[in-house]
């Protein structure tokens, strides 16, 4: 062999080799790199004075479906998180306690065991505490805490439970510990985006490829939806139109204009409470006015209808309203604005959403404990 | 060409296009997607209500007969607290009012052994009447509350769990989403709206509730014929024999103390799981120790937790009597023959009474005696209540 073809033959070897190499490389990058901290759920953080337990979750799950821990007893955490309805109420707002009703949407429960402030304006900073508002609130749970503990020692199955979970008799603290127990058990498992993220091309469909990109890129959804749960766990004005209902429900109206007057907003504002003014309500804060924390966007596809005031019905609604670059509002964040997306990017959006999804989460209601004689005579 | 055919041809094109149309929308169309536009707010029309009376006539025109210089208070606050004391917009679940319990119809109770209170829970003692509250010192089986105070009664009436349970700012804006009322509380006060005012008028309502003149009462007046002849011996054996009047005394029959009769527990608050747990609730709030393992309703104790107070209630105020059955703080008596039999008795175990000794026919004279203390029954009618409007959000618009 002449020296000419063995630098013939190495440079044929060198370019089969790369080849090889690139095409190695090229297999191993994902078709859309995934940005602003998209990835799958890490585990779910457990408080260090709660940790979980099987008996404690499933004490919570009971207490979660008994209607007996509402103030006429007719009311549990479930008539407004449905586990058939995404763990939300299918209703743009929320029901209520008998005789009121919300003014804002039920959120879902999926999930939020990964949310640092819950409710729409962030006023709640654990699960616990968020459980003890809606027990307790006047348009929930309308339930004294005295009351529930008296209830729940009522029921001899309860008391049993308790002394075998917390080693002592029903009490509010320890409810509301098992309820967020429950509640941190109740998240998406691996959704087609999590098979993507974790380097299955072929997870995603093309449009939901497509709609990835857009997310990240022309739509701009990344700047608030981002890490793995797909919120900023910040406060936006988005300008999201005022339900009709806030104008024709008389129960709804109640709720609204309460809210404005038990926060205690100025009077020109509570004469006027011709919104839901939000994070407001907390800080008193002029530019907060309007503003609610980004919602996470996992399990979206079962949580309709949708925003703070469940104006939207349906995702493609939400995709058209952020492509016209949100509704009409002074305080509207400059982040919002046209995206002037074709029918089928909107589409391809939609179809991304759905990866994030996963099969339904449904939890069944247990049959309940009676009330008991626990009689000292 | 026939009809048929005709048709046919009409509708032949027609379909086609539809299909054509049909297979467009089901791949997706390029270009720019339509315009999207946000749901409006309905035009809400609102015609506003007629304005209500802001005067009542009075529920009894009858003035305090412990208090003679007793003076009602403005009509038009009595009035407002009339509305109120029957509107269901002052509970949680706007499912009851103070007439739920205190029934007009039924001299102010609602006739049962034990009061059933907010839903989800029953009460564990008997409704007392609201007539002549004004002229009671104190309140309640136990005599927590001072009777001079008869705003803060009605404030734990209506924020108390197992009462109304409800919220007092969610009520007054109840209240204000009732526009009506806004007429009414300027007519009443001055100004709109506001929890004290409205404690005041359904205080100002309570108060006003007297029982109409007796038999008693005529015959106390020199009307001699006003009682028959065994009512009359009634009233003898009440004021002697018997001694009813050691305790049962002045013009209301109380001595507005606490004693003790030794009566019989009602079963139903230990054995009915809802009622107990009000029982606990209520004792435990008061802060009584060991309250769990209470075997009995202790009374005034709660208060003192003094244990010479247990088992001791308020002497409660005998006009009416005859029409406010059952009887006793927890309603274990349903007649006044039980009654009057058990004080025969000289009363349960640990009571402070001794037997009387009274015949049966001494016992049917203060029976009969007793049924003259009531008045003529006064009819109530509910006011027209004050109705929802919606308020056009965002002000003048």
């Amino acid at each position: 062999m002449t020296r000419r073809n063995l630098i013939v033959l190495g440079l044929v070897a060198f370019v089969i080799v790369a080849g090889i190499v690139y095409m190695v490389v090229q297999q191993s990058r994902l078709p859309v790199e995934l940005t602003g901290g998209l990835e799958p759920l890490p585990d779910v953080p457990i408080p260090p004075d709660n940790p979980m337990s099987e008996a404690r979750i499933e004490l919570g799950r009971y207490l979660f479906f008994d209607q007996r821990m509402s103030g006429d007893g007719s009311t549990s955490c479930a008539i407004c998180h449905v586990p058939e309805l995404g763990w939300g109420s299918g209703s743009a707002i929320s029901p209520g306690y008998p005789g009121t009703s919300h003014w804002r949407n039920s959120q879902t429960v999926i999930n939020s065991a990964y949310l640092p402030k819950l409710f729409w304006a962030g006023e709640s900073l654990s699960l616990e505490k968020q459980a003890e508002s809606a027990w307790t609130g006047n348009l929930a749970g309308n339930l004294d805490p005295a009351m529930a503990e008296e209830r729940m020692r009522q029921i001899p199955e309860y008391v049993g439970v308790f002394e075998e979970v917390f080693g002592a008799p029903p009490n509010w603290g320890d409810a509301l510990k098992a309820v967020a127990a429950f509640e941190r058990t109740l998240v998406t498992q691996k959704v087609p985006f999590d098979a993507y993220a974790q380097g299955d091309r072929g997870a995603l469909s093309a449009e939901a490829l497509r709609g990835l990109a857009l997310f990240q890129g022309k739509a701009n959804c990344i700047a608030c939806h981002n890490g793995p749960l797909f919120t900023d766990n910040s406060f936006h004005n988005l300008g999201v139109p005022r339900n009709p209902l806030y104008d024709s429900n008389i129960n709804v109206q109640v709720a609204l204009r309460y809210q404005h007057l038990s926060r205690g907003v100025p009077e020109e504002a509570y004469q006027a409470a011709d919104r839901d003014l939000g994070l407001y309500y907390t800080t008193k804060r002029e530019e907060d006015m309007g503003e609610f924390r980004t919602p996470p966007l996992r399990y979206v596809c079962y949580t309709a209808p949708y925003m703070h005031n469940g104006v939207l019905s349906t995702v493609e609604e939400v995709v058209a309203f952020y492509s016209a670059g949100g509704g009409d509002d002074p305080g509207k964040d400059p982040l919002m604005q046209p995206l002037d997306l074709t029918a089928p990017e909107q589409a391809d959006l939609v179809a991304f959403l759905h990866s994030l999804c996963g099969d339904e989460i449904i939890i069944e209601a247990p049959e309940l404990p009676p009330y008991a004689v626990i009689s000292n005579r | 060409m026939s009809l048929r055919h005709a048709l046919l041809l009409l509708v032949t094109p027609l379909a086609v296009g539809a299909l054509v149309l049909a297979a467009c929308a089901s791949s997706t169309p390029a270009g720019p997607a339509p315009a999207f536009t946000l749901p409006e707010a309905p035009a809400i029309r609102i015609t506003p209500l007629p304005p209500l009376p802001a005067e009542l006539p009075p529920e009894a025109a009858f003035p305090s007969v412990a208090d003679p210089a007793w003076e009602k208070l403005p009509a038009a606050q009595v009035a407002l607290g009339k509305y109120l004391f029957f509107d269901d917009a002052l509970s949680g679940d706007q499912k009851l009012n103070c007439a739920t319990c205190h029934q007009p119809d039924r001299a102010w109770i609602d006739g049962l052994p034990l009061s059933v209170g907010y839903p989800g829970s029953l009460y564990f003692r008997n409704t007392p009447t609201l007539l002549n509250v004004g002229d009671k010192p104190l309140l309640y089986w136990d005599g927590r509350l001072d009777g001079n105070d008869l705003p803060t009664v009605i404030r734990d009436h209506i924020a108390e769990a197992h009462f109304m349970n409800a919220d007092g700012l969610l009520v007054v804006e109840r209240l204000n989403q009732k526009p009506q009322y806004a007429e009414l509380f300027r007519a009443a006060y001055g100004g709109g709206p506001s929890y004290g005012r409205m404690l005041n008028a359904v205080a100002a309502y309570v108060g006003s509730l007297y029982s109409p003149p007796s038999a008693y009462d005529r015959y106390r007046a020199g009307e001699a014929e006003a009682l028959s002849a065994q009512a009359q011996a009634g009233l003898a054996l009440f004021e002697g024999k018997a001694r009813c009047a050691t305790c049962h005394s002045g013009t209301l029959f109380s001595d507005g103390q606490y004693h003790n009769l030794g009566l019989p527990q009602n079963p139903d608050i230990f054995d009915e799981p809802l009622r107990h747990i009000t029982f606990r609730r209520f004792f435990r709030t008061l802060g009584v120790p060991d309250y769990s393992k209470l075997e009995v309703d202790v009374g005034r104790y709660a208060l003192t937790q003094d244990n010479s107070d247990s088992g001791y209630f308020l002497t409660p105020a005998l006009r009416e009597v005859g029409r406010t059955a059952p009887y006793m703080h927890n309603g274990i008596f349903v007649t006044l023959e039980e009654v009057v039999a058990f004080y025969n008795a000289g009363g349960g175990e640990s009571s402070e009474l001794s037997p009387l000794n009274l015949t049966p026919a001494e016992q049917a004279a203060l029976v009969a005696f007793l049924e003259n203390l009531s008045g003529e029954l006064v009819s109530v009618e509910p006011p027209e209540a004050p109705a929802y409007q919606l308020t056009i959000l965002g002000g003048d618009q």
